[in-house]
């Protein structure tokens, strides 16, 4: 059967570009949106190409690919974490407490700050597993508990006597490619690999697919979700590390409620199920380009000010549908075949 | 011999073209642009201003540009958005007045001139300077002002602005302390911040009134919605008991001191700033760099200060306060260069 499958696909002849667009993967349907906006951008403005630009982009990217990480492991168990952004401000406000006010040596402030997000993510996790309450309610409260507490701590007073190698590397590139990019790329690579390469990652996929057959596989799905929650927890901490890098100092204004969007946003459009048991690390990727290039693009073809939310929204919008479009071809297009 | 008559009127018509149409010729080709912390009705003040300053000192660009929300990410989207497109020199509202430094220190390594413009940026910066209003003295003057209209005596509310403006710290020390100089005699009942937002201000000065209203004698509002609000509020009450010194001038404020419900309000100086602010990003972008031993004022957050200006206004100066203010721009601007650039 599969022989005769592989047959009767090899023996079909492409379309060229069309076709190639439809049996492609999502995430080749992302690129390719990503490239054609890529040259329309740049062809209407050629500062869309400048290495200022670029350079900015890479860099709002680098971060919002992390913080859609720390949602995706989430989301591969089938919960969600809103408490994304509340994690990453008390890790932001624990690492300028650690480096200017204890002093401790940088290595071991990132460290110690990995580890408050990562406990303030077990927290979570714990709640959810001995409670059963859906993880929506448990972290919506716990974002309020975290932000609200980091708030009582610091007074709201930002940290801006930091050293000055975190505030050097934060702005370190190499060519149009920031160092922090480099720093999520090494993250989504290291993801990609216990996702799709170990046991602990293919139990949460399991987790979230169906977590009754998972928990009758063997599978202890409570300590799943505490440890996706745990790593979610060190995942946003982690982003919370680069953004202070890439300010320079330790402010709580930042994080919080501005990144529970786009937390959902990058691996949702890079093809990450709500249901569970789906991600995709480079989807996830694309998805925060694709974001990022259309707010640079509209901004450096200086859509009115007001507009461009509407005209982020409306191309979000066709290019998400245009990728369900071609989702919906191409699966109809393998129906026939059979 | 038809070629020849063609080609005569179409040297003719050129040369008329030449001699008759506007030439625009500008003495300087920086790309200047002013861009706030976020919408605000404070800033509207900056767009004529920009205007005018790149009419009068032939600046060949000056945009203002406003960013969609009071969020540090989207005015740095824009800042870098902007220099990419090749604006050499940038007038600011800080969004976060730590958070902006880094991407002030990109545009310092790319040659690029920045100013801060009515909230100043936390040393150390990059900024060469901050040009705001003095938002202590302005504060302090309102409230003394707020304190006479009272007789000297009674419980005042301060209604604050955004917690996350620069300025509202220094505002709320600057009450205090006038206060603390009344010896007893006038007592700050409550500080209400995040008042300069329409909805929260509203509902914030209207439970304020309702449950308080007795035992307030003034109220002292540094932030602009929030002036606006108590005003209405006033109004709907009735109320001329309740003395009220606000800031800036927008026209309900005004309407309000014409009848008696504002004491007074203490005017800023958006379009100095802004017009003098242009005038010396172009000088800034063309080569000129900022002098050390200027009179620069050191407040708590920089040390290379400049006051904008203000003027308190009330019932007796309410319709020549403009042309104060102008005339107070124009006299800023004319010894600018000399007391505060060195230019080559």
């Amino acid at each position: 059967m599969r022989s005769c499958l592989n047959d009767k696909f090899s023996r079909t002849p492409s379309r060229g570009i069309a076709d190639l667009l439809i049996r492609g993967s999502a995430r080749f349907g992302l690129l390719f949106i990503l490239l054609v906006l890529w040259i329309v951008f740049s062809s209407l403005s050629p500062g869309f190409l400048s290495r200022f630009n670029l350079g900015s982009m890479f860099r709002s990217v680098a971060v919002d690919v992390v913080v859609g990480c720390a949602q995706m492991v989430v989301l591969a168990t089938g919960g969600m974490n809103l408490s994304v952004g509340a994690i990453g401000v008390c890790a932001v406000m624990s690492v300028g407490y650690f480096l200017q006010v204890l002093n401790l040596p940088l290595p071991i402030a990132i460290l110690a700050t990995l580890g408050v997000g990562g406990l303030l993510g077990w927290l979570n996790g714990v709640a959810i597993a001995k409670t059963g309450v859906n993880s929506f309610v448990v972290t919506l409260a716990s974002a309020s508990l975290f932000s609200g507490g980091m708030l009582i701590l610091t007074k709201g007073v930002p940290l801006n006597a930091l050293p000055p190698a975190l505030g050097s590397f934060g702005r370190m590139s190499f060519g149009p490619v920031p160092a922090l990019a480099l720093v999520t790329i090494a993250i989504g690579v290291v993801l990609h690999i216990a996702f799709f390469h170990t046991t602990l990652g293919r139990q949460i996929l399991a987790a979230g697919a169906n977590a009754r057959a998972a928990e009758m596989s063997g599978i202890r799905v409570n300590r799943i979700v505490v440890v996706a929650h745990s790593l979610s927890g060190m995942l946003a901490a982690a982003a919370a590390l680069m953004l202070t890098a890439r300010l320079g100092a330790a402010m709580p204004s930042v994080a919080g409620d501005d990144w529970v969007l786009p937390s959902f946003l990058a691996p949702v459009i890079g093809g990450t199920a709500l249901s569970g048991g789906e991600v995709s690390v480079v989807g996830a990727i694309l998805g925060a380009l694709l974001v990022a290039t259309i707010r640079s693009g509209l901004l450096i073809l200086q859509i009115g000010d007001f507009w461009l939310q509407l005209f982020l929204g409306v191309f979000l919008l066709a290019a998400i549908m245009f990728e369900r479009y071609r989702a919906t071809l191409m699966l109809r297009q393998q129906v026939r075949r059979l | 011999m038809r070629y020849s008559i063609a080609r005569d009127t179409l040297a003719t018509a050129f040369g008329f073209a030449v001699a008759f149409l506007p030439a625009q010729s500008f003495a300087s080709g920086n790309k200047i642009a002013l861009v706030p912390g976020g919408p605000h009705p404070y800033f509207a003040g900056w767009v004529q201003a920009e205007q005018d300053a790149a009419k009068d000192f032939g600046i060949s660009s000056a945009e203002y540009k406003v960013p969609t929300e009071w969020k540090l990410q989207a005015q740095t989207e824009l800042l870098e958005s902007l220099a990419a497109q090749g604006v050499n020199a940038f007038g600011f509202f800080p969004g976060d007045p730590v958070g902006i430094n880094s991407t002030l220190e990109e545009f310092k390594s790319n040659n690029i001139p920045a100013i801060a413009i009515a909230g100043c940026t936390q040393d150390p910066t990059d900024a060469e300077f901050c040009f705001a209003t003095d938002v202590y003295q302005a504060a302090y003057m309102g409230t003394k002002a707020l304190i006479q209209s009272m007789g000297g005596k009674g419980a005042i509310v301060h209604l604050a602005g955004l917690l996350v403006d620069p300025n509202t710290n220094l505002r709320e020390k600057a009450v205090e302390k006038a206060v603390s100089e009344t010896n007893g005699a006038v007592t700050l009942l409550q500080t209400i911040g995040d008042t300069d937002d329409q909805e929260k201000g509203d509902q914030k000065v209207n439970a304020l009134l309702a449950s308080k209203k007795d035992q307030v004698g003034g109220i002292i509002a540094t932030a602009y919605i929030s002036s606006v609000v108590a005003t209405k509020a006033l109004r709907n009450l009735g109320d001329k008991r309740i003395k009220l010194v606000g800031i800036d001038d927008d026209k309900i404020v005004l309407d309000g001191i014409h009848d008696g419900f504002v004491a007074g309000t203490v005017a800023q100086n958006p379009y100095g700033q802004a017009y003098v602010g242009t005038y010396s990003l172009d000088l800034l972008a063309s080569g000129c760099s900022v002098k050390p031993g200027a009179p620069w004022i050191t407040t708590p957050q920089t040390a290379h200060f400049i006051d904008s200006g203000t003027v308190l206004v009330t019932l007796s100066n309410i319709d020549a306060y403009k042309e104060e203010l102008k005339a107070l721009s124009h006299k800023m601007q004319k010894t600018f260069k000399d007391t505060y650039l060195a230019c080559k």
